[in-house]
């Protein structure tokens, strides 16, 4: 027995508390029973299984890149209100179960913008920051409606009623139109656009 | 204790087996051993089983004092009379007589509409796209559904959706608002303070921020568009349940088709109306060109929803039993893919 009134085996001298031993046993003892009945109380489900995304720009220099695109002359075009900006999370709120086909294809941001046209006629912007031109390609490829035209001059784009959507660079732009004049200037606004994703 | 080995190389109690002899009764010493060993290992197992239990208990506990303190949408289904028709198809250029037609076919809405009561229609008005576009469901498809719920006498017609984009460009630019307004609806726009929280109960969603009318409201009716959707395959009446729901909505698409069963089943909807005016071919939901458009000129009306779903299926070029919300709704009561196995009438234009 030492001074501190331990045995050669840790334990405490009789009457004078718990064996060490014991405490320390019955503390360890309890870190994977806490765990497990941790994890059962929060409803353990197996982590999702995140393919592997490629490199991708820094956020805020990308985002600048981004919303740079809406400013400055767009063919007349003008922003109604503001520029929204979508992460992955955010992606859901705005296109709601497309979303995973954009994710899926290692999509960064989105900026959407409800635009006016020079004529006054309402159409909507959507610029997808796909991290990398392969990715754009894919999205593109993948959202390639059969009935949808290409158009001449312009390549990795088609026009179909209403509708114009390109890629350009790591970009991939849908632009909608709600009538007749503001479907006649979603060419001019996709060549403007394009003109700035170097 | 220390035993040495004799000249055999024997320690005592293996030379008494090899002889065949009982090994004599151990000293104390070993058996407070051996019994402290037995004590560790019975501590430990009670404590694993314990913790286990306990937090199957808290879980279970956190659960059911939620179901005992939020409110369950109740069940709007009618009474169905004997040898009533379950199911109507329509074909027709009118949008507002092809409603008509179906539901003179079902009986009338007298047979889903008391005198008196509150009823709630929940048509698609979830993005900013015109009704050519065929995103949202048909404004006069809508408002015609609107018209025949007061003509059964209604107290209260509410209309609303919890739309994706913006409630003040989707309510206009779809051309609901103003239809339904015309036909004489309550149209309204969500915002924070129009939600209630109520049981969902189901496999995945438990509790959910639901919209107060259909919390409310003593009948339902949903009013969906058909179009393709890029995660589910297809947004018809099933899925149409997701804009009841506030909140983020990528919590719903973790595991889609079961999300959109709990809803189904949470709703219990007293009557369909499957519009199919406009149906929506590609890059749905959102949609855009009319290019991935077709005119079909089609209503189907009636009350199971997973049978309208189904023939909604086979309209988009899809055979309804892959689409995994068609089939766990079926397995869920909620309904049969074998629409043609009901009674159902169809009309032609």
């Amino acid at each position: 027995m030492d001074a501190a009134g331990l045995d050669c085996l840790g334990r405490f001298a009789v009457g004078s508390g718990p064996p060490v031993r014991i405490v320390l046993f019955v503390l360890l003892a309890l870190i994977p029973p806490t765990f497990i009945g941790w994890k059962v109380w929060q409803g353990y489900r197996p982590p999702a299984v995140v393919p592997a995304a490629n490199p991708r720009p820094s956020g805020a220099e990308a985002d600048r890149a981004l919303q740079a695109l809406f400013a400055g002359d767009l063919a007349g075009a003008k922003v109604k209100d503001k520029v929204g900006l979508y992460d992955e999370k955010g992606l859901f709120d705005y296109i709601d179960g497309a979303a995973p086909i954009f994710i899926e294809r290692h999509f960064r941001k989105l900026a959407a913008a409800e635009m006016v046209s020079a004529e006054g006629s309402d159409l909507v912007c959507d610029v997808y920051d796909m991290a990398d031109p392969a990715n754009s390609q894919s999205i593109f490829d993948k959202e390639k409606s059969a009935a949808a035209k290409p158009v001449a001059d312009f390549p990795d784009a088609i026009s179909g009623p209403m509708s114009f959507v390109f890629r350009s660079s790591r970009y991939y732009v849908k632009l909608t139109a709600f009538d007749g004049k503001a479907e006649a200037a979603l060419p001019g606004l996709a060549k403007a656009l394009k003109g700035k994703m170097k | 204790m220390t035993r040495d080995p004799g000249s055999d190389g024997l320690v005592p109690e293996a030379r008494l087996r090899a002889s065949g002899q009982a090994a004599p009764v151990a000293p104390s010493g070993s058996a407070d051993m051996d019994r402290r060993g037995a004590l560790r290992v019975g501590l430990t197992t009670a404590m694993a089983v314990g913790s286990v239990a306990l937090g199957f208990g808290l879980r279970a506990r956190g659960t059911h004092t939620k179901v005992r303190t939020l409110p369950s949408i109740k069940d709007h289904r009618a009474d169905k009379p004997s040898g009533a028709t379950d199911m109507a198809i329509v074909r027709g250029p009118d949008p507002a007589g092809n409603v008509r037609r179906a539901l003179e076919a079902l009986g009338g809405m007298g047979r889903f509409v008391r005198r008196g009561e509150r009823v709630v229609i929940k048509p698609n008005i979830g993005w900013n796209r015109l009704p050519e576009q065929a995103a949202n469901s048909n404004p006069e498809v809508v408002a015609e559904v609107v018209r025949q719920v007061v003509a059964a006498g209604a107290s209260k017609v509410w209309l609303t959706d919890f739309s994706v984009n913006t409630p003040e460009q989707c309510f206009v630019r779809s051309g609901i608002e103003k239809a339904a307004k015309q036909a004489g609806a309550t149209v309204i726009r969500p915002d924070a303070g129009a939600f209630r929280e109520v049981n969902v109960s189901g496999k995945l969603l438990r509790t959910g921020e639901v919209l107060v009318p259909f919390v409310d409201a003593d009948r339902v009716i949903n009013v969906p568009v058909v179009k393709q959707h890029g995660l589910s395959g297809a947004t018809m009446a099933l899925k149409n349940w997701y804009g009841v729901l506030g909140g983020q909505r990528v919590k719903l698409h973790q595991n889609i088709h079961v999300s959109i069963v709990d809803l189904a089943a949470m709703m219990k909807p007293t009557l369909t109306i499957l519009d199919a005016t406009r149906i929506l071919l590609a890059n749905g939901p959102t949609g855009g060109s009319l290019a991935d458009v077709k005119q079909m000129d089609t209503v189907a009306a009636g009350t199971d929803e997973v049978a309208l779903d189904a023939f909604g299926a086979t309209l988009l070029g899809l055979q309804p039993a892959d689409l995994g919300f068609i089939v766990e709704g079926m397995k869920a009561g909620l309904g049969t893919l074998q629409w043609r196995n009901l009674k159902t009438v169809e009309l032609g234009g």
